[in-house]
């Protein structure tokens, strides 16, 4: 009886080892494609480990695809041109793609699978995005919602960016139920500054990153943002200028100012920087320091109602009715707005009113 | 008993596997991922797909596993933990060859493999078919008919819940309330077939 | 209870805080489809669509979007003001649909009952009749919010 309880015994764990085998040799078999090669741009080749999905292997080679939901398929922020090698369309992917896409080869990249040689095009601006290490140095109140902080570049110790453009700050856990997520924000920094950035932050009631701006992040922390990103820059001609941003769109205005400042830029320009109340505005000595620094430069703070007990002689009512009220010459002039999407959309309607055609009208929504 | 040519066996085990001895309805077996997969009519019939699929394969593998290995070596009291085995390694290897071959047969189909691993209707399929000792032709039939018969229950239910979707139903009965009480009036009317394929 | 993949997919975007802090769900065990399903049948008793109230809460938006964050009058009863930060939200639903980070919040000038939501939150009304779980921080009430934006 021992014996054949041993040999039924002996018998089952072989058949399930046997099964386990198959199995091994089956994922050996199906799920290894090899090494594959993705041409970059038609230059450059990639020799990387078939079986994970294309944003993923990107990102192993450090090309950062820009994705907001970690590859989860949720954002459809990953699209890229695959020219050949992607294999059919996937249902997960349909909902995220115009027709117009669909014809042009352009895909989910977390969604494609790299099993074979692929042939794709990342726009050259992706190629300039590192990742970088950095200490905060320094955190600075500017308003009772607003906070700068100033973040020194450890590894790399540069990044080179044009004035205007934008990094994204990885959230870490920082308490239970939190997940890592990348939040964008304008650097605000002067680019001469060139082993540093700083980034200036409103605290969003609730917000991920903003939570952990505020309350969590303190002097001497590592962080890791990536970038740089961003199509928001001065163009090369030299109209008028009308700066249009509140709150912390403040921040692109600030870096380009220090850059006109820098390079002795003589563009008559004006700033509107609107806020709800005196309390609200912030930088003040800073901006009447570059009125005096910038050749043509006039700075125009605008309080929309202000409150019981603060004085103010300046501007009131909304940014936008201020621009309406002061631009003579719209015509002329190059707008950079940085606010809201309700401000940007305002702002653009007042412009196209005075006479502004869409084609001078610069904003970052943040899209 | 007349010698019955076996291919009107098989047609007859086949059809009453769908209706008078329907795996859900009459045996209650595989009840879970049949409440749980029927609030929409898409996911219910790329599961019942999955179903018939698996169910018919693996009685398949199955028989052929108990009549070659399991009686000849005396194992019968393994057949519970054997046939799981070979129903789980069938289903893990099936997901790998769809995922290789066919990414869009996948996404669509599947994704429900591994939920039905332990969908007691499978095993329960090839139980009845040592239970009845079917040949391997009527096996291939009782499973083929099996898994037909759950897709239709599902399906069926999946197409009577969301019709329901805007209905007014009591509060403590939303969800699976009402679609126990759904699948058993289903039930019911299934009784109905009994006796209709009666006297052979 | 065994789930489609598909509801499972949803179910952790909905729970996890990888898209709002604290998910969409709030301390609520229900299901998304068994939430929806509770707030249909309030719904169909209060006698109003979903359609309907997005339809409201995106009429009252716009108005409150006009004076760019400062508070202003609906109607004779109601103020609202909106609260905007810069990004976009994303439809865990996963098709492609992106939201503003546009908070409004509206308060019945008579009883002072506030009540507030985000511009996702009048698409996940308009599109999945999804309210919220119960505990989520911008978990609407259907009751309550029919009573002060009506």
């Amino acid at each position: 009886m021992i014996f054949s309880i041993l040999v039924s015994v002996f018998v089952v764990s072989t058949i399930g080892a046997v099964l386990a085998a198959v199995l091994c040799a089956s994922e050996y078999f199906f799920r290894s494609y090899g090494p594959c090669e993705i041409t970059v741009n038609n230059e450059r080749k990639l020799n990387v480990e078939g079986g994970s999905n294309l944003l993923s292997v990107l990102t192993e080679q450090k090309i950062f695809i820009p994705s907001a939901c970690g590859g989860r398929g949720t954002c459809g922020l990953c699209k890229l041109k695959i020219q050949e090698g992607a294999g059919p369309l996937l249902p997960t992917e349909e909902p995220f793609l115009t027709a117009e896409e669909k014809n042009s080869n352009i895909r989910l990249s977390c969604q494609v699978k790299v099993r074979n040689n692929l042939k794709i095009e990342i726009p050259p601006e992706l190629f300039a995005i590192r990742e970088y290490v950095c200490k905060c140095t320094e955190i600075t109140d500017l308003t009772y919602d607003m906070k700068q902080f100033r973040f020194e570049l450890i590894e790399p110790k540069t990044m080179g960016y044009i004035p205007g453009q934008y990094v994204q700050l990885l959230t870490p856990v920082y308490k239970k139920g939190i997940e890592e997520v990348y939040r964008a924000y304008s650097i605000s920094s002067d680019p001469a500054d060139k082993n540093a950035i700083e980034l200036i932050i409103r605290l969003v009631p609730g917000g991920i990153c903003t939570t952990y701006c505020f309350e969590y992040l303190k002097v001497g922390d590592t962080v890791k943002v990536n970038g740089p990103y961003g199509q928001f820059r001065l163009s090369d001609t030299n109209a008028p200028i009308i700066f249009i941003a509140g709150g912390s769109g403040m921040a692109p205005i600030k870096c380009m100012l220090h850059h006109m400042k820098n390079t002795s830029n003589k563009r008559p320009a004006t700033y509107y920087f609107g806020g709800n109340t005196v309390k609200d505005l912030c930088l003040l000595d800073l901006m009447r320091s570059f009125e005096k620094d910038i050749p043509n430069f006039k700075f125009v703070p605008v309080v929309a109602r202000p409150a019981e007990g603060e004085t103010w002689n300046g501007q009131t009512g909304l940014v936008t009715e201020a621009v309406k009220r002061n631009v003579k010459n719209a015509s002329e002039c190059e707008a950079y707005l940085c606010g809201s999407p309700g401000m940007i959309d305002a702002a653009i309607k007042i412009l196209l009113e005075l006479g502004m055609s869409i084609k001078q009208i610069f904003y970052d929504k943040f899209e | 008993m007349n010698q019955t040519p076996e291919i009107w066996q098989v047609f007859v085990v086949c059809i009453s596997a769908v209706f008078t001895q329907n795996m859900v309805l009459t045996y209650f077996l595989g009840l879970c991922p049949f409440l749980g997969v029927s609030r929409e009519l898409k996911a219910a019939m790329g599961l019942g797909a999955a179903v018939v699929f698996v169910l018919t394969a693996t009685c398949m593998l199955n028989w052929l596993l108990y009549h070659y290995v399991i009686i000849p070596l005396g194992l019968y009291f393994f057949r519970f933990i054997l046939f799981i085995i070979v129903i789980a390694a069938f289903v893990q290897f099936i997901e790998m060859v769809i995922e290789r071959y066919s990414p869009v047969l996948y996404q669509s189909l599947g994704i429900f493999l591994p939920l039905i691993t332990v969908n007691c209707a499978i095993l329960g399929a090839a139980l009845f078919m040592v239970i009845r000792d079917y040949s391997f032709i009527i096996t291939v039939g009782y499973s083929l008919g099996s898994g037909i018969g759950w897709f239709m229950a599902i399906v069926t239910l999946a197409g009577i819940r969301q019709k329901l979707t805007y209905s007014r139903i009591p509060r403590g009965l939303q969800g699976p309330g009402i679609a126990v009480i759904i699948a058993g009036i289903m039930a019911l009317a299934f009784i109905g077939f009994t006796g209709v394929l009666q006297g052979r | 209870m065994k789930r489609p993949p598909g509801e499972s997919k949803l179910e952790d975007i909905l729970r996890s805080s990888r898209l709002v802090a604290g998910g969409f769900m709030g301390s609520d065990t229900r299901s998304a489809s068994e939430i929806i399903e509770a707030d249909a049948s309030d719904l169909l008793r209060l006698g109003i669509t979903a359609k309907q109230i997005a339809a409201r809460m995106q009429e009252i938006t716009n108005i409150a979007k006009t004076a760019l964050g400062n508070w202003v009058f609906v109607d004779g009863q109601r103020k609202a003001m909106v609260e905007e930060a810069r990004g976009v939200l994303i439809c865990p639903w996963g098709h492609l649909r992106k939201c503003d980070k546009r908070v409004t919040v509206v308060i019945f000038v008579k009883s002072g009952e506030t009540v507030r939501w985000s511009d996702l939150n009048i698409h996940l009304i308009a599109e999945h009749g999804f309210f919220e779980g119960k505990g989520s921080a911008y978990r609407l009430d259907p009751e309550k919010l029919v009573k002060i934006i009506f």
